[in-house]
This record gives C-alpha cells, sequence and structure tokens, in this order.
C-alpha cells in the first residue's frame, strides 16, 4: 500500500504543483517563465481533452479562443482604460461566448469535416486579428499593460505566477470533479455513439454546447492569464502551430484523462525548453519524440501509467472502439458511384 | 469583362494547384480515412529533390522528375512502416499527431540540407517562361501544365479506382478493414501502398509545381491547407470531387482579391468553407445519408 | 614601522588585486580567455532564414576574429537560442540568455514582433543589445540605453521608397504590402509620410507571405493607372506580383526594399530575362553577395558551413558583428557592459565592409541611415543612386 500510494497518480500531481508552487523561490526568472507558460498549458490542455477527450469533438480552434481570450482582456485594458482584474473574466467569458457558437457547426459534422470547419474558424480569427486593425491594432501587436499586484504587495513577476497557479489547480480539480459526474459521463455517452445517448436522454444540442463552453472558457481563462505574462500581444502567437502543440499535449498525455492532460502539458513545455540544447535540428528532434510516443504509446502517457504504476487509478475514457479497425456500421443509405463494390476473390 | 476572363483563368490555374495537392489527399484518405498532415511535406520533398537532381546535380529534366516522385514514393513507405503502422490501429487523433510528428522531422531535415542555400529556391520552368496568349489574356504555360496534369492525374486516379483491383482493395480496405482482412486482403500492404502513392502524386505536384510556387522548407503548408479544404469541400472521398472543389476555391479567391479587395482573398475560402460545411456537411460529391452508430 | 608600511602595502595590494578579480567576475559572460554573446532569432519555422542563417554570419565573423587571437586575448562565443518568431518564444529565449547562460551582451533579434516584445526584458536586466535584422522602430524608438541597431529601419526604409517616387516624377503612387508584422511595420510609417506629404496612393493592395499568384493585384494596380509601385514584400511575393503584372503587360516602377534587395535570385525566381528593368530596391549589401568582393567570406562561410551559399542574410550578420567586434575592441580590456555602451560613442562614421553608407551610433541608436538603391543592368547589380529625406 505505501508503495501504491508514493507512485500513484495523486503522487505525481502532488508533487508536479508543489514544485510549482516553490518554484519563486528557487528559480531564476527564465525558469519561473517556463513555469508559468507549463501552467497555462495545463489549463488549454485540460479544456482541450474535455472537448476532444471525453466528447470526441475533433476541433481545431482552441488556440484561436485563446486568442480571443488574450486579445479580450488586453484590449479591454488598452482601449477602456480597465485594470486587468476587471479585464480577464470579460476576456475569458467571451472566449468562452465565441467558442459555445462553434457548437452549432458541430450539430451537424462530426471527424475530419468538423476539423476543417473549426480549423477555418480559426484561420478566419487570424485574418480578424491582422485586419481589424482599429480595434486589434493588426499584425503588427501591441504593448499590454502590466497587472497590478499593489493590493496584495507582491512582485509583478510572482504575482501573476501565483494567479496562475492558483487558478490552475482550481480548474484541474474542478475538472477532476465534473469528469466524473453526470456531466462527465455524459460527455463520454456522446462521444462513443451520438445515437445511443440519445436514446439514454441525453440532448445533444445542450451537451454539445457544454463541451464547447467548458473547453472555451479554460482556454479563455489561459488567453487572459497569457496577456497578463507576456505584456505583449500579437496574432502569430494564436496560429496553426499553437493548435498542433496543444493538440499533441492532449494526444501524448492521453485522450480522456484528466491526468494525462497535465502531464502531457508539463512534458510538452519542458521537453520543447530542453529541445533548445538541439538549436537548429530541434524540429527533427520534436518530430521524432512525436512519432516516438504514438507508436510506443499511441493512447498517452497515462496508459503506461497505469499499466505499470499500482496506485494509478484513475477512471479512463478511453475510446474503446478504435477506429481504423472497427469502423461503424453504415445502417442506412446509399452510397455514389464510385464507392467500393468488393470484388471476392 | 478583361478582369473577369483574366480573373476565371487565374482562378483555373491556380484551382489546378490546390486540386493536385486535394488529389493525394483523397487517395490517402479514401483507403485509411486518415487524413495525412505531412502531405504539404512530401510535396516539398519532391520539390526539393528534383531540385537537387536537375538545378545541382545537372541532370535532364525527365529523370529528375522520376527521380524525385521515385524518391517521395520511397519517403512514403518509410514514414508508413515506421510512423504509421502501429499507430493507425488507434483513434484519428493519434494518428494525426503521428502525421504532425512527420512533418515536423522532413521539415527539419529540408531545412538543414537545403535551408543554407539562400531564401526561395528557383526552379526553371518545364516550358518556356514567357506568356501565352489565348484570345485577349496570356497565361503562363507552366500553369498550363499543372492544370493539364491535374486532370490527368485525375482521371488516372478514377479509372483505378474503378477498374483495377488494387483500386477497389483500397476502398474495401477504407469501408470495413475487418471484412477485407476476412476476404483475404493484406490490409498493411494495402495502407503501405497508398500512404507511398499519396507520396508519389505530392512529388510530382511538387516537381510541376516548383516554378510556379518556388522551393523552401515551408512551401507545403500553405498548399496542403487550401488543398484540404478543396478536398473537403468536394467530399474528400471524391476523385473529380477534389479537383472540382480546387477549382471553385480558386475562383473564389479571384474573384473576392479581384472585385472586393485583394486583403480578403486568403480568408474568402474559408468562410466559404465553414458556411459550406454547416450547411452541406458531407461536401459536393460526398457521400450522403449516411448515419453512424 | 617599516614592517607595518610593508604589510600595509601588500595588504593594499592584494585587496587591490581581489577587487580587480571580484570586478572581472562581476561582468556577466566574461572570462580572461573569452566572452560570451547571446543572440536569439528564428532557427527554425518559416521565417528561420532571418535569424539562422543571420546568426551563422556572425559567427563566420566571430571566427575570423577568434583565428586572429581574439579582441584582447579573449575570444568570442555565439550562443544561440530559438525564438520561433513568436513573442512567448522571444521572451523565453531572452531570459535563458540572461539569467541562465549569463551571456555578457546580445547581437540579435530576426523577427520585429518578437524582439519588440523581448524589449521590456532586455531593457530591465540592461544586457547590451545590437539589433542584427529586426526593423521595426520600436525597438530603438524611444531609445533605450542599452539597445543599438546596425540595421536600417522601416521608416527610414519607407521615406525612402516614397521619395524615390518622387524624384523619378511619378504622379499616381500605388502600395502592396504584406500585412504581417513585417510589413505592417513598413506600411504605417509610410502612410504617415504619404500624409505628411498630402499625397494619397491610388491603390493600396495586399499579398501574402504564401501567395502564389498575383493577377488579381496587378489587375487592381493596373486600373488604378499607378506609376510607381511601393512593394513591401518578400522575395515569393514580390516575384509572383511582377511576374503576373508582366503577364498583364503593366509596367510601373517597381521600388523595393532591402528584404528584395538580392536582384538577380529575384529575377531567377521571376524566371522571366529582364523582367527587372523597371526595378529598383533599397540595399544594406551594396553588391550581390557572388561579387569577387565578398570572396573571402564566401570561403569563410563555406569553411564552416559547408552546405551554405553566401546569401545577403549572411552579409547582414557579418556586418552586425563586425560593428559589434569594433565596439568590443573600443571597449577596452577591462570590459564592463557600462564600457561597452559607452564605447558605441566611439562609432563615429565607421567605414564598414558591408555597409553601403557610414555607421554612426554617437549620439544616435539607429546607428546605420543610409539607404542606398541598387538595380539590374546585365545581369550585374549596379548601384542606382541614393535619395537625400525631405
Amino acid at each position: 500500500m505505501p508503495v501504491q500510494a508514493l507512485v500513484g497518480h495523486r503522487s505525481f500531481l502532488t508533487l508536479l504543483f508543489g514544485t510549482l508552487l516553490v518554484l519563486p523561490a528557487v528559480a531564476n526568472q527564465y525558469t519561473l517563465f517556463v513555469g508559468n507558460l507549463m501552467l497555462l498549458y495545463i489549463i488549454l490542455a485540460l479544456g482541450l481533452n474535455i472537448l476532444v477527450g471525453f466528447s470526441g469533438q475533433l476541433a481545431f480552434a482552441n488556440a484561436a479562443i485563446y486568442g480571443i481570450g488574450a486579445y479580450g482582456t488586453a484590449l479591454l485594458q488598452v482601449h477602456l482604460g480597465w485594470s486587468f482584474w476587471a479585464a480577464a473574466p470579460v476576456g475569458a467569458v467571451l472566449a468562452m461566448v465565441i467558442g459555445t457558437l462553434l457548437a452549432i457547426p458541430a450539430l451537424r459534422l462530426s471527424g475530419i469535416f468538423l476539423a476543417l470547419a473549426t480549423l477555418a474558424f480559426a484561420q478566419a480569427t487570424q485574418w480578424v486579428l491582422w485586419h481589424w486593425q482599429s480595434v486589434t491594432f493588426g499584425a503588427g501587436g501591441f504593448r499590454t499593460p502590466s497587472p497590478s499586484f499593489s493590493w496584495f504587495a507582491i512582485k509583478q513577476d510572482y504575482g501573476i505566477y501565483f494567479v496562475s497557479w492558483v487558478t490552475t489547480v482550481t480548474l484541474f480539480l474542478f475538472t477532476w470533479r465534473i469528469m466524473r459526474s453526470r456531466i462527465g459521463r455524459a460527455f463520454v455517452a456522446m462521444r462513443d455513439g451520438e445515437i445511443a445517448a440519445q436514446s439514454l436522454g441525453i440532448d445533444l444540442l445542450a451537451y454539445k454546447a457544454m463541451a464547447f463552453a467548458l473547453s472555451s472558457f479554460y482556454a479563455g481563462v489561459a488567453g487572459a492569464l497569457y496577456s497578463g505574462l507576456l505584456g505583449y500581444m500579437s496574432p502569430e502567437g494564436f496560429d496553426l502551430f499553437q493548435m498542433i502543440i496543444q493538440k499533441a499535449m492532449i494526444v501524448v498525455g492521453g485522450l480522456g484523462s484528466v491526468v494525462g492532460s497535465v502531464l502531457g502539458a508539463a512534458l510538452l513545455v519542458y521537453i520543447m525548453e530542453f529541445l533548445r540544447e538541439f538549436k537548429s535540428t530541434q524540429e527533427i528532434v520534436f518530430g521524432v519524440l512525436l512519432v516516438g510516443f504514438m507508436v510506443f504509446q499511441p493512447n498517452g502517457l497515462v496508459v503506461f501509467m497505469k499499466r505499470w504504476l499500482p496506485g494509478w487509478e484513475e477512471p479512463m475514457h478511453l475510446p474503446e472502439r478504435p477506429q481504423a479497425i472497427s469502423k461503424p456500421d453504415v445502417v442506412e443509405g446509399t452510397t455514389s458511384g464510385d464507392h467500393p463494390v468488393v470484388e471476392r476473390t | 469583362m478583361l478582369m473577369f476572363s483574366y480573373l476565371m483563368a487565374t482562378g483555373i490555374t491556380t484551382g489546378a494547384f490546390y486540386g493536385l495537392v486535394a488529389l493525394g489527399i483523397v487517395i490517402v484518405y479514401k483507403a485509411t480515412e486518415v487524413v495525412n498532415l505531412a502531405h504539404g511535406e512530401l510535396f516539398m520533398v519532391g520539390g526539393m529533390l528534383a531540385y537537387t537532381c536537375y538545378v545541382i546535380e545537372g541532370l535532364p529534366y525527365v529523370p529528375s522528375l522520376l527521380l524525385a516522385v521515385a524518391g517521395a514514393f520511397v519517403v512514403g513507405i518509410i514514414t508508413e512502416r515506421v510512423a504509421y503502422r502501429s499507430v493507425l490501429k488507434h483513434g484519428l487523433a493519434s494518428v494525426l499527431v503521428a502525421t504532425i510528428g512527420v512533418s515536423f522531422i522532413l521539415k527539419g531535415i529540408a531545412r538543414y540540407v537545403w535551408g543554407g542555400k539562400g531564401d526561395y529556391l528557383s526552379f526553371p520552368p518545364l516550358v518556356s517562361p514567357e506568356p501565352l496568349q489565348f484570345g485577349n489574356i496570356m497565361i503562363m504555360a507552366q500553369q498550363l501544365v499543372v492544370l493539364v496534369a491535374a486532370l490527368v492525374v485525375m482521371a488516372g486516379l478514377a479509372l483505378f479506382f474503378k477498374r483495377t483491383r488494387a483500386g477497389k482493395w483500397m476502398q474495401a480496405t477504407a469501408s470495413n478493414p475487418k471484412a477485407a482482412l476476412l476476404c483475404g486482403l493484406r490490409i498493411d500492404r494495402i495502407y503501405m501502398y497508398t500512404f507511398a502513392v499519396g507520396a508519389a502524386v505530392a512529388g510530382a505536384a511538387g516537381v510541376l509545381m516548383a516554378p510556379l510556387t518556388l522551393l523552401y522548407p515551408d512551401v507545403g503548408f500553405v498548399l496542403f491547407i487550401k488543398g484540404l479544404a478543396a478536398a473537403v469541400l468536394g467530399g474528400i472521398t471524391s476523385v473529380p470531387g477534389a479537383v472540382v472543389g480546387g477549382l471553385l476555391l480558386g475562383v473564389i479567391e479571384q474573384l473576392a482579391a479581384g472585385y472586393v479587395h485583394s486583403s480578403v482573398q486568403d480568408v474568402v475560402p474559408f468562410l466559404v468553407i465553414m458556411f459550406a460545411l454547416t450547411f452541406l456537411p458531407t461536401g459536393l460529391f460526398g457521400v450522403r445519408g449516411l448515419r453512424k452508430i | 614601522m617599516k614592517q607595518l608600511a610593508s604589510t600595509m602595502g601588500v595588504a593594499l595590494a592584494f585587496a587591490c588585486m581581489a577587487t580587480a578579480g571580484a570586478q572581472a567576475a562581476d561582468v556577466p559572460g566574461v572570462t580572461d580567455t573569452e566572452i560570451k554573446v547571446g543572440t536569439f532569432g528564428p532557427l527554425t519555422g518559416p521565417v528561420y532564414i532571418y535569424g539562422k542563417l543571420t546568426m551563422n554570419g556572425v559567427e563566420v565573423y566571430f571566427n575570423k576574429l577568434n583565428e586572429k587571437g581574439g579582441i584582447h586575448g579573449r575570444k568570442l562565443v555565439l550562443v544561440r537560442e530559438d525564438d520561433l518568431c513568436k513573442p512567448e518564444g522571444a521572451i523565453a529565449a531572452v531570459k535563458k540568455l540572461i539569467y541562465e547562460d549569463k551571456v555578457f551582451a546580445i547581437i540579435g533579434g530576426g523577427c520585429s514582433n518578437s524582439t519588440l516584445a523581448a524589449r521590456p526584458e532586455i531593457e530591465k536586466a540592461g544586457v547590451p543589445f545590437h539589433v542584427f535584422a529586426a526593423v521595426a522602430d520600436g525597438i530603438v524608438d524611444p531609445p533605450a540605453a542599452n539597445i543599438y541597431t546596425t540595421q536600417l529601419t522601416a521608416t527610414i526604409e519607407s521615406h525612402a521608397q516614397i521619395q524615390w517616387a518622387l524624384d523619378r516624377g511619378a504622379k499616381k503612387l500605388a502600395i502592396v504590402s504584406q500585412h504581417d508584422a513585417w510589413g505592417r511595420s513598413r506600411y504605417e510609417p509610410m502612410l504617415q509620410d504619404l500624409k505628411r506629404r498630402g499625397l494619397q496612393v491610388v491603390a493600396d493592395e495586399e499579398v501574402t507571405v504564401d501567395q502564389n499568384d498575383g493577377t488579381a493585384q496587378a489587375l487592381r494596380l493596373k486600373s488604378s493607372g499607378a506609376d510607381a509601385v511601393m512593394l513591401l514584400g518578400y522575395p515569393k511575393a514580390a516575384a509572383v506580383l511582377i511576374r503576373d503584372s508582366i503577364k498583364i503587360g503593366y509596367k510601373p516602377i517597381w521600388i523595393g526594399q532591402t528584404a528584395i534587395q538580392d536582384l538577380p535570385a529575384l529575377q531567377g525566381l521571376i524566371g522571366i530575362d529582364g523582367s527587372l528593368a523597371n526595378f529598383v530596391s533599397i540595399t544594406t549589401i551594396p553588391g550581390h553577395p557572388d561579387n569577387p568582393q565578398y570572396a573571402e567570406w564566401r570561403k569563410l562561410l563555406k569553411n564552416t558551413f559547408p552546405n551554405d551559399e553566401l546569401s545577403v542574410f549572411n552579409l547582414m550578420g557579418i556586418a552586425a558583428a563586425e560593428v559589434f567586434g569594433k565596439v568590443v575592441d573600443a571597449a577596452g580590456k577591462e570590459l564592463t557592459r557600462e564600457k561597452f555602451l559607452a564605447a558605441y560613442n566611439t562609432i563615429d562614421n565607421f567605414k564598414s565592409s558591408i555597409y553601403p553608407g557610414p555607421i554612426t551610433c554617437k549620439g544616435q541608436h539607429k546607428c546605420n541611415q543610409s539607404p542606398a538603391f541598387v538595380k539590374l543592368d546585365n545581369n550585374n547589380v549596379v548601384f542606382a543612386g541614393t535619395v537625400v529625406l525631405k
């Protein structure tokens, strides 16, 4: 039993969040900045995993929603003179509202079609950030005021760090609870079969909207903190590369696993900083690592942990029917002319 | 009127780019139900290999083209065997991440090998660089080459999927891998050749388009995004749909740029896709009425 | 008493040595044998040319200095960090250079936005920063005590482009620009300068970095009747636009800037001989990298990077490193950051072996203020003239 308690997911989370909590006391400013990024990416991965891992909606708009949260927060400060503390919640809610609207195409689309529709939304958002010059200051970006911590008597760098830490831990605990509740189970049911879920009395519109709302709220919160951390806003932080990194985090960590989101985000941020040592060849090494993770742990690192570490007891919600092997049957409908007619040999 | 005919002609010639890229995406999707996110990089690899043979080593054009296509084919085989084969058994998201990994690797290698030779590499065109006159408009000869190539590849693939056994095996594998396996199809091998053929088509596109797109490690990205859009617009499993989707995308882009403003050129296709997919969820030539449980 | 005096003397001498030692140890990144110099910019990703290749140039110059024994007996060591051309990456890279690698100074900055984002961090830390490629004025304007640039800044170039058009008697001006961060940093000052002069453009078109066709833009330019087009784009965007303008028979005066100064390469990209007949460009390098005057650099580059060809980006790095080396030299044997920054004042009308005009950091932070124009004549890059900004 003691061994199990030592290596279980609880110890891992305590160790990770504990280390991140004491980091400001021991680390230099570079490490602190990376630690802060790690916290933000954990929030992003938690949110994205709710949408992609638990609810099965393969959306590609999370980076854009993240950008909307960040820009919303920053622009309210710059244009209307709000304080960071007033602007951040509004920015996060703005991101949530826009993100929830993406549930509309998701009602009719799935898989690669949903991916492309949301990708198109993301590209359009980038375009708006570039061209809505009078509001967003265009591609050249703008400086944002630093959040004030005068009420707390703490240096600004540390202030935003601790706010990020508290937010991350709160959102983690919230996610952990909610994914084990009725809502989380409904998400999983919806992912594993929409018609079956409906027949269980799950309102698809409501739950899809809720999945999009939750994940975009997380992205919005992360965006708001990001604007406070960075002090500079420009569109290139929210492009497809950002989206790819987030997606890689949840897949490497484990789709449909709350702890997996944390694990994937923390690991990938660490890896990307570590790869700086490879200088010009870091792209290659990063690619090899991604491929390696997928080849050896295609369902994520949590599967490995669950298998080999005795105390790792997270209830897992892995997709049960891997897609390429057993494709769902076609129950009705016609096929077009060039569809297969299998010849028996 | 002159402006309109120019915009239409340009729309069709750039649309042919997207169509040719889309064709490679469709081949892979038809057999594996996976979009290869490294497709743009395979395109780039084809172009770079041809550049090495033709410009640096001074080989004649046709052997260079063939070597580049063969090279891309081999890269397709290697990536499938090393990176995708075991991942294909798992979810779509895992496969997508594996293909992203491959795209990073290919870009990184290209930057390492060819990246120090300047910002953009120029590739001499197959035909005379002077524009040709058609009625009252002028068209670059190389653009016609790409258009013809797109149509030829399209026709070839349509025949391949309709008439040949291998083509039907591929489709059978996609529509039900388990049943295909039971029928005695070696689905591993089919996947491998599918990725390889997809890569070869990308490589050929890369060589043909290089004089117009120029060559650099990241050339594939935008073309891939537009090609994917064209493929999805065309229903993602339809070979003619890919080309029609590409042409449509090209024409929309040009008309928007010409009559609205050049700043909307890049966003209009995405707006069209967003709305088209919301209201036409299976694309133009897609399979309708399917509902999965 | 005598003994006391000698003891005092020895103690004093020790104290002096101790302070001297402490002083040397206090300067980050400087030892008796080497100076650690940091650099950041994109090493990977689409615009790696502005980072990696420029850094390669810096390294080539440092190698050359080091082979001669370095500066005041210290060798220059370059520490690279990738910023991915993103604000987040640049802030992380700069923090790493300052707090982890503990470099003495930074020579770098490939992308405008990421360098702008990193500026507050650099200013706060007080580490000397020499900009080698990023063009946005905001990096040095308003000036920061520890930041200098030897790159032509966007404003200077944009003003020069307008002046060139007006000097050639152009009546209808047009702008074609990329609306990314790089393009914006040139486009905004260009609009301001036009407004100041009371001028209006007849067409204001946009191209993207990855554009494969420029027919729509060319048609719109042609129908606006513009006789001079200021081209704020990278080589690919410029090449497709000029190619398709030729296709539709439109031939204005094209005025480029330093991103498209490699004219033979640009002509190769367009693929049509004689396509640059009406084209001039601002330059930071007065000749083509293939010219005999750069033979030495070509050779040195090949020694370090055998796969590479000498490009303008390499030369930009070499040129910046030359000035940087000059400043290190002028700062003297007892190198400190304060002395180093003060030594920028000794750079007065410095004749660079690469930059076309004189470099003056004395009293200003934009050290390079001489836009020279080049054109293509019989496939040779030749000096086309200069402008006096009004």
